[in-house]
């Protein structure tokens, strides 16, 4: 079943008075509980993709459809893991969690309940009460997590969420990451500049390319999880992929190769 | 390291008392001039026992309170309305600004012509003392919200009043207290100023109490009680708030 459509999208930017093309006719279908891992050099647009996918931007043209209806404004039907800094330093972690079921004005009880049910599963029952300056960068985005999926979203977007975390954590998350999905049966589309994290992850990578982006190509990847960093199988997508990005990518930043 | 700045203190504050003493003892300063420590001590410990001073104290902070709750619902308000709305903010906005400019104290006689010399006069002074500068900070902290806490809040289902009260204004609470801080300053010059022109009870009216009696004293002591004021409460409760607030919102290590 089709959970999540994108239709010809297409976004531009003013940039000192002259307009840029971000996205060029973006196309995409997003099957229920896929996996969909968005990879494209810095800057090329993606993240304005998943923010348009998120209602907090809109399209010039081209439309949303999730179930078959289109969306226009932000809803908690598509929370967002941002990329940092987005959870709130004047609450509680427990009360980050719960904040957006408070917004939908749900009882104090439940909303314990199911931000109890959401920690545990983070991990992170014993700092319920800790403040986010308390908290390392990969212990945020836990709770950044947890926050999105405590609304139990139609779909979860995710913004490179581990950009910022050292590699050890990061591959500790995106083990745990993939066990959540095979866990919750959620439809994730996750954004990252990062190749290895989309080998990892997606079931479909979406390769965007340069401005004025559109997608270039799309992977299927089929193994095994939760598939590991070291996993030298995973290779031969990486260079898959790889090829596919190389123009786009040298162009950008070196440093997205390592 | 805390508590050796405490005795530094300590030490400080000891060795004024006693300079004030010598210079006493020794008439540098005519006694008419300068009373001494014990002097003033033995009035304000008169005034404690009857009364009077913890009930001018009252007083004045109870029309401080007032006019600060007032001036931060307004300021909040008009600073939350000149950062959405750029009209709002290139007239009214700008208008704060001069509006601000002014000293508490030249608000008084603006005071007593419109309210005479009542509550209702100091609270105005204390108002128009406060609101503008609290306006002008709420707009700077709204300003400056990094745009990702808004996202998240409106990602999650926030939007209008509940956007503004849940995540809007504790974004901006660090720019918040500092407005309050100021505010609060202001008004505290203005409330003195206004008690000692109305001659209505409080302390200011204490202070000018002391100067129609010429008794030094009087003078010296409550101008004494106003600066403890003042350092409470700046230096506690302002200072742990900001702390506490900078440490928490991660701007502080």
């Amino acid at each position: 079943m089709t959970k999540l459509q994108a239709k010809n999208i297409i976004k531009h930017f003013d940039h000192n008075g002259n307009s840029v093309v971000a996205l060029d006719g973006v196309n995409l279908k997003v099957e229920e509980g896929d996996f969909i891992c968005i990879v494209g050099p810095s800057g090329c647009g993606k993240s304005t993709f998943l923010n348009i996918i998120a209602g907090l931007e809109k399209p010039d043209s081209g439309e949303i459809l999730l179930n078959d209806k289109p969306i226009s404004d932000p809803g908690p039907d598509r929370t967002m893991v941002f990329q940092e800094g987005a959870l709130f330093p004047w609450l509680k972690v427990i009360d980050n969690v719960e904040f957006g079921l408070k917004m939908a004005g749900i009882p104090k009880d439940e909303r314990r309940e199911i931000s109890q049910r959401y920690l545990d599963m983070m991990q992170l029952t014993k700092f319920a009460d800790s403040y986010t300056y308390q908290l390392s960068t990969g212990m945020k985005q836990r709770v950044a997590i947890a926050r999105a999926l405590a609304m139990d979203p139609e779909i979860l977007l995710m913004d490179e969420p581990f950009a910022a975390l050292d590699s050890q954590t990061r591959d500790l998350l995106l083990v745990e990451l993939q066990l959540i999905w095979e866990r919750t049966k959620k439809t994730i589309i996750f954004v990252t500049h990062n190749i290895s994290e989309s080998v990892i992850l997606g079931n479909k990578v979406e390769i965007f390319k340069n401005r004025p982006s559109k997608i270039k190509k799309e992977i299927l990847i089929d193994y095994r999880r939760p598939r590991l960093a070291e996993d030298v199988n995973l290779q031969k997508y990486y260079h898959e992929i790889l090829q596919e990005l190389k123009s786009e990518v040298m162009a950008r930043s070196r440093d997205d190769l390592k | 390291m805390k508590t050796k700045i405490f005795y530094k203190q300590i030490l400080f504050y000891a060795g004024i008392i006693v300079a004030w003493q010598v210079i006493f003892v020794t008439h540098v300063i005519p006694s008419q001039d300068l009373p001494s420590p014990l002097q003033v001590g033995q009035l304000l410990f008169k005034e404690t026992a009857n009364g009077s001073l913890l009930y001018a104290i009252g007083t004045s902070m109870w029309r401080l309170v007032v006019g600060l709750i007032i001036a931060i619902v307004g300021g909040l308000i008009l600073g939350i309305f000149m950062a959405k709305i750029d009209v709002v903010n290139q007239t009214i906005g700008s208008l704060m600004l001069g509006l601000q400019s002014i000293p508490s104290v030249a608000w008084v006689p603006l005071a007593l012509l419109w309210f005479g010399p009542t509550d209702a006069g100091t609270i105005f002074v204390v108002v128009a003392g406060a609101l503008f500068a609290i306006s002008i900070n709420t707009h700077s902290g709204i300003k400056n919200i990094p745009p990702t806490y808004i996202a998240a809040g409106r990602n999650m289902g926030a939007s209008g009043l509940q956007l503004i009260t849940n995540v809007m204004i504790p974004a901006a609470l660090p720019y918040l207290i500092s407005g309050f801080k100021q505010g609060w300053a202001y008004a505290w010059r203005g409330v003195i100023a206004a008690e000692i022109i109305f001659s209505i009870a409080g302390l200011g009216f204490l202070l000018n109490f002391g100067k129609h009696t010429n008794d030094i004293s009087q003078v010296t002591g409550i101008l004494i009680i106003i600066m403890i004021i003042g350092i409470l409460v700046d230096g506690f409760v302002f200072k742990k708030l900001e702390a506490k607030i900078l440490v928490r919102w991660g701007l502080l290590k």
